[in-house]
């Protein structure tokens, strides 16, 4: 009995300075809204770059002095955009991102490193119920109150069932996906 | 014997080549493009697409071959016993049979530009696009494509309707003219 009441006035010391950790090192949570922002994808079809967009995305990013503490980002595959509507439509179907079951494509990072301001972010990536270990390196910068950031990233749709039956052929649809991000962030309220 | 350069009496060698290179690949590219386009958005269509815009690239360059070659050497004059009309209906088409696949192909070109469907020529070669992409023009080069190739299949019904008459009902040399048997012919 007496010995507890001895450790806990040993470290009574300490309070003052927990307590006031989240006043000098406060984490700052940021949203992406898809408005500032977009998602771009780059695939080869017989032989030739495709291009396409995802229009709505969302996402949370917090920083720590600078230091990018966390992301949690999602992507909503049903708002793909192609200019070609008849592609946009078998897209959602189930040899694509099958969004009756899987309506969203989710990111949540388990580590970042920050330098300056190129953040290496590793995280899970979970498209259609396959989740994958990747690493993203994104961009961030100053924009008026706000932060805009970027970044890429290289995947192969395979790995992920993206493009089932059929479309596991590679020569006229190329298996490496390059995403392109661009979000802006503004201080969550 | 055979001559390369156009005669007085007849096509030569590369007016004949090309011109029935060209014939085939138009009469194979027009069922292609109806078969690809047709297709519901598969691997297939990819493919045949695929097809259908390297196929119309080469008819493309060797149309434009034509035009230049036919530049440098003059083709052989209609005969008199032609009727003025006939000659001049005669050239018309001619001159349209060469502007009119240009302007389909470009538009076709025009259309895979603007839909993102960029061109690699048979695999080997990448095409460059001839405006971005651009959601609200492809659907109208897409018209224009399909308007021009109808165009020009009125005028393939006139051009070969007008070539058999001349070889079953005038049973003048005209059709002999563009064909090989004009080289070891009359002489
Ligand atoms: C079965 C198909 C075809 C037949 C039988 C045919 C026949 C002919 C013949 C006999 C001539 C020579 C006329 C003359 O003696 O002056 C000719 C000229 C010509 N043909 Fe065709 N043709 C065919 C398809 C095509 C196609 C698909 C094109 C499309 C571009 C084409 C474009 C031309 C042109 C531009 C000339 C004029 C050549 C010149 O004077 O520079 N023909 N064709
Ligand atoms: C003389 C040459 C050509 C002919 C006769 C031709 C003919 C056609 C025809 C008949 C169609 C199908 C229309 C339909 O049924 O919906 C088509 C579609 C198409 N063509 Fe061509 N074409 C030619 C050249 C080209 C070129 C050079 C390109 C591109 C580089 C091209 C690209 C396309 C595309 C992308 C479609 C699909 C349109 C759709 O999705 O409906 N074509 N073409």
């Amino acid at each position: 009995m007496v010995g507890k009441k001895v450790i806990l006035l040993r470290w009574i010391w300490l309070l003052p300075a927990v307590l006031c950790t989240p006043v000098f090192a406060a984490e700052e949570c940021y949203t992406a809204a898809a408005t500032g922002g977009a998602v771009t994808f780059r695939v080869m079809q017989a032989g030739a770059p495709y291009t396409g967009t995802f229009r709505s995305f969302s996402g949370e990013v917090c920083f720590t002095q600078g230091r990018i503490t966390r992301i949690d980002a999602a992507l909503d595959p049903a708002s793909v955009d192609t200019g070609l509507p008849e592609l946009d439509a078998a897209l959602k179907e189930k040899d694509f991102f099958a969004l009756r079951e899987y309506p969203r494509v989710t990111f949540v990072s388990t580590s970042v490193q920050s330098q300056g301001d190129t953040h290496t972010a590793h995280g899970t990536l979970e498209i259609k119920g396959n989740r994958r270990e990747v690493e993203i390196v994104l961009r961030s910068q100053p924009a008026d109150g706000k932060i805009s950031v970027s970044g890429s990233l290289v995947l192969d749709r395979l790995q992920y069932g993206i493009g089932a039956g059929e479309w596991t052929n590679t020569k006229w649809l190329g298996a490496e996906v390059k995403l392109d991000i661009r979000a802006t962030l503004s201080r969550k309220q | 014997m055979a001559k390369f350069r156009n005669s007085e009496e007849s096509y030569g060698i590369l007016a004949q080549v090309l011109h029935w290179c060209v014939a085939m690949l138009i009469f194979v590219q027009l069922p292609l493009g109806v078969y690809a386009a047709n297709l519901p958005v598969s691997l297939a269509r990819l493919q045949w697409l695929s097809y259908h815009k390297s196929i119309g690239i080469t008819i493309l360059v060797l149309a434009l071959a034509r035009l230049a070659w036919r530049w440098i050497d003059a083709p052989p004059a209609l005969p008199d016993t032609m009727a003025l009309w006939e000659r001049r209906a005669a050239h018309a088409v001619h001159w349209a049979l060469y502007v009119v696949p240009v302007l389909a192909m470009l538009a076709g070109w025009l259309y895979a530009s603007a839909a993102g469907l960029s061109v690699n020529w048979f695999g080997i070669l990448l095409i460059p696009d001839l405006v971005a992409k651009n959601a609200e023009l492809a659907p109208l080069f897409k018209a224009l494509h399909h308007g021009l190739v109808g165009v020009l299949v009125l005028l393939l019904i006139g051009h070969v309707g007008a070539a058999a008459r001349h070889a079953f009902l005038v049973r003048d040399n005209i059709v002999q003219r563009m064909l090989p048997a004009a080289w070891w012919g009359k002489k």
